[in-house]
């Protein structure tokens, strides 16, 4: 099943995913970004595109 | 206009940066064709000693390379001057900007939560209800006089002035101080804003003593009485159990407040201005709310607020085949590659229902990419709905004064006139 794996490295909790897609991604009060099911898969890819630092990534 | 050539063109030139921005978008496409990473001499900052000359990066492609890779291509001996400053002024005035990794991630990442989408939606009360007081204000000062305001003065600067400040927790009556002088720490020594060039570096150190002083008084406050604000978060947080320095907290201060207002008072400003010069796509975006968020996009990219930032090679590096030794300094510049062709089809076209829309008008890839970019698109989009619902009479009715700075691609002021009044 496909899911987002975050290179907790590289995030830097800029929120773009979030903006992107609010349904599957959001950065808690701790600004620690909390990864769900991507359910809206052409969203996710759009997240995973527009990350400004490529922390996201879509595997199978 | 005359078509340029590659041997007249300097980009260090002051006028340059004055003229209209097709004559330099012409340079650019020149540029970015025939020479993309064209050498210039850096211009001359008295007092700070001339350094080894910059490339003039302009392509989107080559942007993204530098910008993405932070290891190769640092911030840290400056991201926000042509010249190398005295540490302690670049640390002063860049803050984050200006640092690299792992300093720079592990503040960053404390920051973020600040700035985070939803933290942000809770804000859209305010942004909304600053852009609808604004308005009726430039309304009232078009009947009061001879219903004519400046864009710049009446609409554009007071929308992100308020909500920064709000977001801070900057009294009333220190925001008048605040505008002014940030706009003149981002003047890029306009002789408007800095009346002699001689003392630039001493109108900036000027400007910056000015709001670290608010900064000390209002530290000294929120350290007793914390309040629900980010000058508080500046002062209580902590990075690897130690809070900010004194130092620091100044100059994340200061970004914030000048960040805050220079960029999104010139996207506001520059985007009625391009809204007045295609009427016909400011009339689809009045008739069509669901154009807003292609929109925002658009304007970002048209107007580039930020033309560049600089990177510094920190070793031999290779770029499309090019090699540059250790210490070769790049501006990339962003306002080039938002109207590169190879990214954008018909570029030079200003389309509000543009999409996808990869501008790096906030940045390109990397740890840098702006961290107000919710912030500004959620002002950019609020205001711009305000004017259309309560202002379709604005019209603009003189020439734009620019700001004559190669960094910040400002207006100084933009005269308009509300037909509906007189």
């Amino acid at each position: 099943m496909t899911r987002v794996v975050v290179d907790r490295e590289v995030c830097m909790s800029a929120g773009v995913c979030e903006m992107e897609a609010p349904a599957v991604f959001e950065l808690d009060a701790d600004g620690v970004l909390q990864v769900g099911e991507p359910t809206d898969l052409a969203a996710v890819e759009g997240a995973v595109r527009a990350c400004p630092t490529g922390a996201l990534q879509l595997v199978d | 206009m005359s078509t340029p050539t590659l041997d007249a063109i300097d980009l260090s030139e002051r006028t340059f940066w004055g003229a209209p921005p097709e004559q330099r978008h012409a340079v650019f496409d020149l540029l970015r064709r025939e020479s993309p990473f064209a050498f210039f001499a850096e211009p001359q900052v008295p007092y700070i000693p001339v350094g080894p000359g910059y490339h003039a990066v302009t392509r989107y492609a080559d942007v993204e390379a530098i910008s993405s890779q932070p290891a190769l291509f640092a911030s840290g001996s400056g991201a926000v001057s042509i010249a190398d400053m005295p540490p302690d002024l670049n640390e002063f005035y860049g803050s984050l900007i200006s640092m690299d990794d792992p300093r720079h991630g592990k503040i960053r990442r404390i920051v973020a939560k600040a700035f985070t989408p939803r933290v942000l939606e809770n804000l859209v009360g305010n942004v909304q209800a600053v852009a609808d007081d604004v308005v009726a204000r430039a309304r009232r000062t078009a009947e009061a006089g001879d219903g004519t305001i400046d864009v710049v003065a009446d609409l554009a600067a007071p929308i992100p002035l308020r909500v920064i400040c709000d977001m801070m927790g900057i009294p009333e009556a220190d925001r008048a101080m605040v505008l002014q002088q940030s706009t003149v720490i981002l003047s890029g020594g306009d002789p408007e804003l800095v009346e002699d060039e001689e003392y630039m570096v001493t109108a900036f150190l000027k400007a910056g003593e000015l709001l670290a002083g608010l900064m000390e008084r209002l530290a000294a406050e929120r350290l007793e009485r914390p309040a629900d604000d980010l000058t508080t978060a500046l002062v209580t947080t902590e990075v690897d159990g130690e809070r900010l320095s004194h130092q620091e907290i100044a100059s994340f201060f200061i970004l914030l407040l000048v960040a805050g207002n220079e960029t999104t008072r010139n996207a506001i400003s520059q985007g009625v201005l391009a809204l007045s010069e295609h009427p016909a796509e400011r009339d689809r975006w009045a008739a069509d709310p669901g154009l807003t968020r292609t929109a925002v996009e658009e304007v970002v990219r048209w107007t580039s607020p930020i033309t560049w930032m600089r990177r510094t090679a920190t070793r031999d590096v290779e770029l499309s085949g090019q090699h540059f030794p250790a210490g070769s300094k790049f501006l990339l510049f962003y306002a080039a590659a938002n109207r590169d062709p190879a990214v954008f089809a018909d570029p030079h076209r200003f389309d509000l229902s543009r999409d996808p829309n990869p501008h790096v008008g906030f940045g390109s890839r990397g740890p840098h990419f702006c961290l107000g970019a919710h912030l500004a698109r959620r002002e950019i989009g609020v205001a711009f709905r305000a004017f259309a619902d309560h202002l379709p009479d604005l019209e603009v009715c003189g020439e734009p004064a620019r700001l004559q700075s190669s960094f910040v691609n400002g207006l100084k002021r933009l005269p308009a006139r509300l037909t509906g009044v007189r």
